[in-house]
Formats: C-alpha cells, sequence, structure tokens
C-alpha cells in the first residue's frame, strides 16, 4: 500500500485523463508562438539581457498575432506540444495597427472551446509582452511551463496526428 | 401554425408574374409526417408547397449550389433561416435582387414527440430579419438564453467533460454532411480538404474528427444561427449543436452580445473588435 | 528531392560555451532532407560566409539554414550570401540557437543542446516549404513630414531641405523655437542661445524647400513607407497672417491677461500673443480659451486697432492632406512636475523654483529682465541653493533614468548667477557630476574654480522656512556631516520626461514607445533614429534625453536617412506578402475590413476556363500589403497565403520536434 502510494506520489497524472501518467520528472514542451515586431523582439532582448528560463518552450516566429489560426494551437496540442504560448503586442501597440484586436477574439473563443471538449484551461495561454519587456518574457515562459508541468501530459497516442 | 394555403398562393403568383425560376419551400413526403425541402420549377406543382410547425429545414441553403446561385428564386424562411440569410448577403453569396422572400414569424417547430424543439425554446428571433414580404404576428427579439446542454456539460468535471467528447469525435465518420447541409458552409475548396500535408486528415480517427469539428465550428463562430440543419443530417446523430451553442455563448457575452446576422450587412463576429474586447486572460 | 544546408554557428564562445555544437550538428546530418551540415565559430564573418557560398553550390542545397543569433540580427546578412551564391535569398532560414537557447539556458547544457537541435530540425522543415520570393518595386512620395519645430525639427527639416527635398514642418505651439528658445545661454560655450537658434528658424521659414506649418497638430497617418497620406489640423489662430504685419498693436491693447507658459507662468502675456519677440512666424494667435470676444462676444479691441484688419473672429480649424513619403519625429521634452517633493516644499514656498524658471528669469528678454529674483518679495538672491537629481535616478519616482542635461546645465547656471549678481554664492547638492561632452567637464571645473560655487556631495532631506530664508538640509557626504545652507532661493534640476501626448502620437504614427513614453528606436546602438516602422525616425529628445549637440546630430542623421530613402525612383519592397488563390476564393470579403491597410479589393473573373459568366473575388494590392497576415487567419477556405509564412510551412515547424 505504502509503495503503492509512494508510486502514485513520484508520477504526473494528466489533468484531462487519470489514466495517462508520466514519471515525476517528466519535462514537457511548449509550443511558442510569437510576433516578430514586439513578442519576438521581447524574447530576443530576454537572451542579450541573459535572463534564464526554463528550456521547454520551441518557439515559431509569425509576423503578428492576427496570423495565428485557431489550427495552430489545435495542432500542436495533437502533436507535439502539451502546452501553447501565443504571445503578441500590446493592444493599441500593434506593428501592423489592429491584429492583435482581431486576435484576441479568436483567442478567446478558441481558448473556451477548448475547455469545453476537455482541455485545461492552462493548455494554452496568451500573453502581451512589448519589445522591451525582456523580464517579462522570462516570468512568463516560467508560468507557462511550471503550470503545464502541474497539468501532465496530453495524450496518450499522437503518432496517428502527425 | 399553419401558412400553406399564403405560401402556394405567393408562389403561384410570383410564377404567374415571371418573377422566379425557382421556388425554394417545403412538401410533406408522401410516407410520414415529415417535411422535406423542395425547389419548384413547374407551377403545377405549387399545390404541393406547406408550411407548418415541422417545416424545419433551413431552406437558405438551397442558394449555395450553382444551379440556383444566379437563378431567380423565391424562397420562404423563418427567424433562423432568414439570419443566415442576412450572412449570406452580406458575404455577397447571393444577390438580393434575384430573391423575394417570403419571411415566417415562427411559432416554433415540433420534434418527434409534439414537444418544441430545443433550439425553438432558446429561440432569440422567430420574426424574419430581411423579406420582401411577411407572413405571421412579429412578436420582436427574445431575452437570449444559453443552452441548457452547454449549461450543464460546463458543470462537469474536465475529465468526464474529455471522455464525452473524445467519445462523440470517435463516432464522426467523415462524412461531411454537416458541412454540406450548413448554408453557411459554401467554401468552393473546404479547408479541411485541402492538400497542405500533415494538416488535416481524412481518417476517421477520433483526433482527426476532433480538429476537423473545432475548425468548422470556429468558421461559423459569430455566423451560426442554430438552425440544426447539421445535427438534422448527420448519420451519426452527433449533438453538434454542443459546439455551436458555446461558441455563440462565448461571443454573445463578450463581444457586445452579437449574435449572428441579426442586422442588415452584418458580419460574423471575427471579422470585427471592439477597443473594449476583454482580454483579462492574455498575461 | 529537398537537400537542405545547415550551418551551426559558435558565435566565439556565445553559443559554444553553452551548447554541444559538435553534438547539435552530429543530430542534425540524422535529419533526411539535411544532405551537408557544419559549424563554423563565426558564420557571419567573410569566411562562414564563403562556406555557405560553396557549400550552395558544391552541395547542389535547395535550401539553406543557420542555426546562430536571433534572425532579427543577420538574416539579411545571409541573404545576401545566397543571393552571391546565385540562390533565392528567401529560402533561407535561421534558428535562433543564441538568444533562445545558448544565453538563456546557461544552467542546462544538455537541454540548452536539445533545444537547439530542435530549434534546427524546425527552421529545416520551414526551409523545405520556402517558395522563391522576389522584391517588388513600389513608387515613393519625395517629401517628408517633420513633426516639432525645436531645434531637433527645425535641424532636419533644413538638411533634408538642402538635399532639394521638399519638407513639411508642423509645429504645435504658434512658433518654432522650441526649448532652446526658452535657454538664455547654452553650455559648454555659453553662446546666447537666441543669436545661434534664430538663425536656423529664418533659415527655415524662408528656405524654399519647407513648408512651414504652425499652430497645428497632425491628427492621422495613414499609409506606408514611401506612401504615407497624412492630416493635419490647423488649428484656427483668429488672424490672417498673409495680411498681418507683425506690428504689435493687437497685443498692446488687449486687456486679457493669461499665465505665459513660455515663461514658465513666472508673469503674464494676453491672450492675443506672440509666443517671444523672435518667434517664427513672428505674427500673433488668439487664445481662443481666454479671449472674451471667442468666449463672450464682447471686446474686440484687437479687431479695432488692427490697421490692416487681419483679426477674423470667425475663423475655424482646418484639416489639410499631405502626400509623404517619411516622417521624422521631434517632439522634444517636458518638464517633470516635482510636487512629489513635498519635503522641499514645492508648490508651498514660492521661492523653491525649477531649473526652467530659473533659466527664464536670467534670460535677458525673460519676465525678470536677466536679473534671478525671489518670487516671494522680488529681491535678488545672495544665497541659492541648487538641488541636482530632482525626480531623475529615483525609483520612487517611477523615473528609473539620468536626465543628461542638469549636470551640466546646473555648472552653467552657478556661473550665470555670478554673472548676474556678483555678490552670490551657489550651493550646488550633487549625487554625481557627469560632464562627459566634448570640452565639458572643463565647464564644471570653471564653474568650480572661476564662480563661488560650493559642490557639496549628498541629498537634501527637507527644507523650510525661516523667517524670509529657506532653510536647506542635506548630507556633505564627503565630511560625513549634516549641513544646513541658508537660502535666499532654491532651484531644483527637475528630470525631463516626453511630453504626455507621445504615447498617443505613437499610436498615431505606428510605432512603439516604451514606458515612460518616449518614443523606441529600431535598435539602441546601431539603429538609434530609425523605428520598428520603415520610414518613420526619430530626432531628439522625443526618443531620450539628450543636449543640444547629440540632438543636433541625431537630427542630420535623420535626414541622412531620408535622403537614402528617397534616393531611387522607386522602394524595393519586402516580398513577404498575401496573395489571394482565385481557385478558392468564394468572394465573401470577410478579408476586405480586415486589413489594416485597406489593401484589399475585389476583382472579377472568369466563373470557370473559358466561361463568359464571372464571380467576384479578392484582390490583395501587393503594393500595399505589408504583410500581417490577418487576413489569411480570416480566410476560412484558406484562399490566402502569406508568403515566408504559409500554412504549409507553419505546419512543418509545429510537426517538426
Amino acid at each position: 500500500m505504502e509503495s503503492q502510494v509512494k508510486e502514485a506520489q513520484e508520477k504526473v497524472v494528466s489533468a484531462e485523463n487519470p489514466e495517462i501518467t508520466a514519471p515525476a520528472d517528466w519535462q514537457p514542451v511548449i509550443m511558442g508562438i510569437l510576433c516578430n515586431w514586439c513578442s519576438y523582439a521581447g524574447s530576443d532582448l530576454t537572451g542579450t539581457s541573459r535572463i534564464q528560463y526554463p528550456p521547454n518552450i520551441r518557439i515559431i516566429r509569425v509576423p503578428c498575432s492576427s496570423r495565428v489560426d485557431p489550427w495552430f494551437i489545435i495542432k500542436s496540442l495533437q502533436t507535439t506540444a502539451d502546452g501553447v504560448l501565443i504571445s503578441g503586442c500590446h493592444p493599441g501597440d500593434c506593428h501592423y495597427i489592429s491584429g492583435n484586436y482581431y486576435a484576441r477574439r479568436r483567442f478567446l473563443v478558441t481558448k473556451k472551446l477548448l475547455n469545453f471538449v476537455g482541455y485545461h484551461e492552462n493548455r494554452v495561454q496568451f500573453s502581451w509582452v512589448s519589445a522591451a519587456e525582456g523580464p517579462k518574457f522570462a516570468k512568463v515562459v516560467a508560468k507557462v511551463t511550471e503550470d503545464i508541468k502541474k497539468l501532465g501530459p496530453l495524450h496518450r497516442n499522437k503518432k496517428e496526428n502527425f | 401554425m399553419d401558412y400553406s394555403k399564403q405560401i402556394q398562393e405567393i408562389a403561384s403568383k410570383l410564377f404567374t408574374e415571371n418573377k422566379i425560376d425557382y421556388f425554394a419551400g417545403y412538401r410533406k413526403n408522401t410516407f410520414d409526417d415529415n417535411q422535406v425541402p423542395v425547389l419548384v420549377t413547374d407551377p403545377a406543382e405549387v399545390p404541393k408547397l406547406v408550411f407548418t410547425d415541422q417545416s424545419v429545414f433551413n431552406l437558405t441553403n438551397y442558394l449555395k449550389p450553382e444551379h440556383t446561385k444566379r437563378k431567380r428564386v423565391g424562397i420562404v424562411v423563418k427567424g433562423c433561416d432568414s439570419r443566415a440569410l442576412n450572412l449570406l448577403l452580406t458575404e455577397k453569396q447571393v444577390t438580393r435582387e434575384n430573391l423575394y422572400i417570403i419571411g415566417v414569424c415562427c411559432e416554433g417547430i415540433l420534434n418527434e414527440k409534439g414537444e418544441k424543439a430545443q433550439n425553438c425554446l432558446e429561440c432569440v428571433m422567430p420574426d424574419p430579419v430581411v423579406y420582401d414580404e411577411i407572413i405571421g404576428t412579429p412578436t420582436g427579439k427574445k431575452e437570449y438564453q444559453v443552452n441548457v446542454d452547454i449549461k450543464e456539460l460546463a458543470e462537469k468535471a474536465l475529465s468526464e467533460r474529455a471522455d464525452y467528447f473524445e467519445e462523440i469525435f470517435a463516432n464522426c465518420i467523415r462524412c461531411n454532411a454537416c458541412r454540406h447541409s450548413c448554408p453557411l458552409c459554401y467554401c468552393a475548396k473546404c479547408c479541411i480538404d485541402q492538400e497542405t500535408s500533415s494538416l488535416y486528415h481524412g481518417a476517421n480517427t477520433s483526433s482527426g474528427a476532433m480538429h476537423a469539428l473545432m475548425t468548422w465550428s470556429l468558421h461559423l463562430a459569430g455566423r451560426c444561427v442554430d438552425c440544426r440543419n447539421c445535427e438534422k443530417a448527420c448519420p451519426s446523430h452527433l449533438p453538434l449543436h454542443l459546439l455551436h451553442k458555446q461558441n455563440e455563448k462565448v461571443i454573445f457575452e463578450n463581444f457586445q452580445q452579437h449574435l449572428a446576422g441579426m442586422e442588415k450587412d452584418d458580419r460574423g463576429a471575427f471579422y470585427k473588435y471592439s477597443l473594449s474586447d476583454p482580454d483579462d486572460f492574455i498575461m | 528531392m529537398a537537400r537542405v544546408g545547415v550551418f551551426v554557428c559558435f558565435c566565439g564562445a556565445n553559443i559554444a560555451d553553452f551548447v554541444d555544437v559538435p553534438a547539435v550538428v552530429a543530430e542534425t546530418r540524422k535529419i533526411t532532407a539535411v544532405k551537408y551540415a557544419i559549424e563554423y565559430k563565426y558564420m557571419c564573418s567573410d569566411p562562414g560566409q564563403q562556406m555557405i557560398r560553396e557549400a550552395i553550390v558544391n552541395q547542389r542545397l535547395t535550401s539553406v539554414v543557420v542555426a546562430a543569433c536571433s534572425p532579427r540580427m543577420h538574416e539579411k546578412t545571409f541573404r545576401k550570401a545566397l543571393t552571391d551564391a546565385g540562390m533565392n535569398p528567401y529560402l533561407l532560414e535561421v534558428a535562433n540557437i543564441r538568444e533562445h537557447s545558448s544565453w538563456v539556458h546557461q544552467k542546462d547544457k544538455k537541454a540548452a543542446t536539445e533545444k537547439a537541435a530542435d530549434l534546427i530540425r524546425m527552421a529545416v522543415a520551414k526551409s523545405i516549404a520556402n517558395e522563391q520570393l522576389h522584391e517588388i518595386s513600389v513608387p515613393v512620395t519625395k517629401r517628408a513630414l517633420v513633426i516639432g519645430g525645436g531645434i531637433a525639427g527645425i535641424q532636419a527639416a533644413l538638411d533634408i531641405a538642402d538635399a532639394h527635398i521638399p519638407v513639411t514642418l508642423v509645429e504645435r505651439s504658434p512658433s518654432i523655437g522650441g526649448r532652446m528658445a526658452q535657454l538664455d545661454e547654452t553650455f559648454p560655450t555659453l553662446d546666447c542661445s537666441q543669436c545661434i537658434l534664430t538663425p536656423k528658424m529664418v533659415d527655415v521659414a524662408s528656405h524654399p524647400y519647407i513648408e512651414l506649418i504652425p499652430y497645428s497638430e497632425v491628427i492621422q497617418l495613414d499609409g506606408y513607407v514611401g506612401n504615407y497620406k497624412a492630416k493635419i489640423k490647423k488649428k484656427a489662430s483668429y488672424v490672417n497672417f498673409s495680411t498681418c504685419t507683425g506690428c504689435g498693436a493687437c497685443t498692446q491693447k488687449c486687456p486679457v491677461k493669461v499665465p505665459n507658459e513660455f515663461n514658465m507662468n513666472i508673469d503674464k502675456r494676453k491672450a492675443i500673443y506672440t509666443p517671444f519677440p523672435q518667434a517664427v512666424p513672428n505674427k500673433p494667435v488668439i487664445d481662443a480659451e481666454h479671449c472674451t470676444m471667442l468666449l463672450k462676444g464682447k471686446c474686440g479691441i484687437c479687431a479695432k486697432v488692427c490697421e490692416k484688419g487681419s483679426i477674423d473672429y470667425k475663423m475655424v480649424d482646418e484639416v489639410i492632406e499631405r502626400e509623404i513619403g517619411a516622417v521624422v519625429v521631434a517632439t522634444g521634452y517636458d518638464l517633470w512636475d516635482p510636487k512629489p517633493y513635498e519635503e522641499y516644499g514645492v508648490g508651498r514656498y514660492k521661492d523653491v523654483i525649477t531649473s526652467l524658471e530659473f533659466e527664464r528669469m536670467v534670460s535677458a528678454s525673460g519676465p525678470t529682465n536677466g536679473l534671478p529674483l525671489r518670487p516671494s518679495d522680488g529681491k535678488v538672491p545672495k544665497n541659492v541653493v541648487f538641488i541636482k537629481c530632482i525626480g531623475s535616478r529615483d525609483e520612487a519616482k517611477g523615473i528609473e533614468y539620468c536626465s543628461k542635461i542638469c549636470c551640466m546645465y546646473t555648472a552653467k547656471h552657478a556661473i550665470l548667477l555670478h554673472h548676474k549678481v556678483h555678490d552670490s554664492h551657489a550651493y550646488i547638492f550633487y549625487m554625481d557630476i557627469r560632464a562627459a561632452g566634448k570640452g565639458y567637464e572643463e565647464f564644471v571645473k570653471r564653474a568650480q574654480t572661476e564662480t563661488a560655487a560650493t559642490y557639496l556631495r549628498g541629498r537634501v532631506s527637507k527644507i523650510y522656512k525661516q523667517g524670509d530664508k529657506l532653510i536647506v538640509r542635506g548630507e556633505d557626504a564627503q565630511i560625513g556631516q549634516v549641513v544646513e545652507v541658508v537660502a535666499d532661493l532654491v532651484v531644483l534640476a527637475t528630470a525631463i520626461v516626453p511630453y504626455k501626448e507621445n504615447p498617443a502620437l505613437a499610436r498615431l504614427l505606428g510605432i512603439s514607445y516604451d514606458k515612460y513614453g518616449y518614443m523606441s528606436e529600431a535598435h539602441p546602438k546601431l539603429r538609434p533614429v530609425e523605428t520598428a516602422k520603415a520610414g518613420i525616425f526619430l530626432a531628439g529628445c522625443t526618443q531620450a534625453p539628450k543636449d543640444i549637440p547629440d540632438t543636433v546630430s541625431q537630427a542630420s542623421a535623420c535626414a541622412a536617412k531620408v535622403c537614402g530613402l528617397f534616393a531611387g525612383d522607386t522602394l524595393k519592397k519586402d516580398p513577404m506578402i498575401s496573395k489571394v488563390n482565385t481557385e478558392f476564393c468564394s468572394g465573401c470579403q470577410n478579408c476586405v475590413g480586415v486589413c489594416p491597410y485597406q489593401a484589399i479589393v475585389t476583382e472579377e473573373i472568369p466563373l470557370g476556363h473559358g466561361s463568359k459568366e464571372i464571380r467576384t473575388v479578392a484582390k490583395i494590392n501587393e503594393g500595399v500589403c505589408q504583410g500581417c497576415g490577418s487576413c489569411v487567419a480570416v480566410c476560412r477556405s484558406m484562399a490566402i497565403s502569406l508568403a515566408g509564412f504559409t500554412d504549409q510551412q507553419i505546419i512543418n515547424e509545429i510537426i517538426a520536434i
């Protein structure tokens, strides 16, 4: 009984499906989609300033947060990622004037829909990071990584989705 | 609710005055009480036209195909149907001058058990929002109600919901009947059928269906009028309205109480924005 | 058949110290599509680029991946290497393994290495779907818009105009001149500010290539580099400038007195006024918020005394449009309000003033005829205490930066005080003395030796009244003692800040700004006058605190950038723009409204091959599209694709790891 309890405590359980577990030192993969002008530049500043953050994130560059189609999120969660972070310019500061206004509508509906069909709401997260916010980007990545670590791995068998 | 006579009179007149090439309406099928859509071209067929509380199908779907798209069509629409028509007009899929719209102030459709259908109980606009001629008495816009099924599901635990939807998606056979029956799904080549490799799969996997259905519902978000054509067409009886009503709720509650197709020249919620749209969910 | 070449950079020790580069290269060689993978110390160097050029030819590469620093650094450099080797430059992808791996995961070499390998996999997968793209030429309107008529705007306008390029200079106040017009003498030369400024102001007014629009504001800017459209609101001056001779009779007779903002509210001006005697244009304007005639319909004296009949109370604001190729933003600085320093008696004691107020008093044409006077009783002060770093370098006050000019102008004030009041004594409380410019250290020495200025290193804790004097209590850290100075006047070297309208202007123009409201430059070291938006440049204190020499340099640099932009007949445009596949477009036009540049229109095409019937589809103007991808994401049919960020490229990236 004790060893069972100990075993349970040493594993991470998937928030969506308790049957799926992983060892306690499991490392999630976070797909990061950053807009070129604000968030990607901000993440570069994080690097230039040598501010450290967890290494689980993989970054895709897009010109604007408005380029992000919901399928980027769905497909990432179905294939390679345990969590997704999307980051753009602060409202009012979009390099392309209005892109992030359209994007944030899609973000909200997509996030709620994913939660509705059975994904934990922390699986996909969003941030506004400006080109000057190097420290903020590191904080955001650290938070998202921590959240996903707690949520555990997503699917049992992802190979069929590739 | 029985406006069969009025519909027949109007259709007859339109044919006599040579104002239309087709009349899109309902007729009884010959072996049970169900009604089916009919595209009448011959004035002699006009007596077959009916309109009762069994006239469920959203006929604007018949404005999509090539053979009706550029012809003059007389069409019967209920409240929800007319909202879809508004969107089709804004999205330039059909020309207003080509249409003669008979708008019916709908009192609700009854299901097989004789009860009012769920979407009619929750109906927000029974009166036609665009018409050339109106039948019945308008009762005005109703207060928005959140669909009972999604309210119930929202209260369930995450893993329960995950299992429930996994089951639903596993039963989708990827027949695409939902797309074909939805009036607002008119893309020349659906994105799901395109050849961007590794993106969408036609295979009957639960995750493939999940991706396809989620994408489809997001493309209809802010445009779906809850006519339930899709659910009626689905051979697996999937509760597709769950996805659409969920998106409708989020859009209504967060984006200026937007409801699809209520106004002339309206576009879906994703094609506009407000400076006060919420973003407290964004870090 | 894809043949991808991967070039992994050590970047000296920047990458190599934290990422196992040889291991990364070995992993990369396992990718089927990668036919050539190699590492080198500095890929951006000449030999590094030579390696790439040779490999493209010898290995018959179909695309190239460089794993190095951020693409925002060297994408252009490596693209050029591809071009030189005869390969389309857009077949390049950069994997950012420095800013995104080696520099941020320094404590976990294994993880950093794995991440680098993944980032390369993503770049390789993306590059396989890259298409050959070709730059587009767009026309360029050769006119510059300069926003702000201080020394920065004046210099930029003159330099651009001297290159025979028309300039429209818009200034918010009735006259150009800005802050420099308020200064008495300038450091380190003690040049009379007006004397060196006024000739430039006159040059601006008379330059054949400069259109000066005073008392106006830019209210809208549409378009993109080389093709902007500006809307400028000309505020109603109620004076017909073309007939007015500047005789000044109206100002003399006007009965209304209003605090004079040019003199820091020390004295009053009239409701109809020119801001200062050397104003350009030297024509008065009526301050609509204080004119009795405009507010109540009574008075009208100025119209009565005007011999030319130039007063027109019926004038209204006018909006004009200009077609512009480039914009220089030169909106200058404001002075921070030192109200939070309650312990210094700001606002309570009349004799605690700001540095600009002191500057106006010592100015010959100022409100006190060039003599510093105590505001409380009008007496000439003998003991004057100057306190530096008021607001600046103070996290608690929300201003972490140094205002750069205060050490120098305080030394200047000590010298000017000595010149004006021979038996005066200046006490300067300081934290540091920043005198880095040419002749600056010598100037401060001059203040210390030629005058009776006493420099006290330490902060002031409190100022309180004693009789009609002020007691300034502070620390002399060099002797480790609290000191108290009996002062007649206290001058606070207050922080300089950007105007509070800066963020609104930035949003109007579509450029970024920082947390203080300073406009953001494209790169703090290598691109200090450009912004992230092509065609919009920054000069002067709108970007950061700086003195006059640096302001003038920056303004001339902007002019050089503008001239470079206008050098050819057309501009080369980035080809990463969107395009409609008419086969899939159903003509719903939902994309049209989403485009921030109105780049999408409709066109009619045949219904099918050889058909006589037509259908309407969307069409993107390739000259206007800026490549944001807003239309791509709203197109349900996936009929629009964005070159360089296509759906195929992105899905490749997602599934690569």
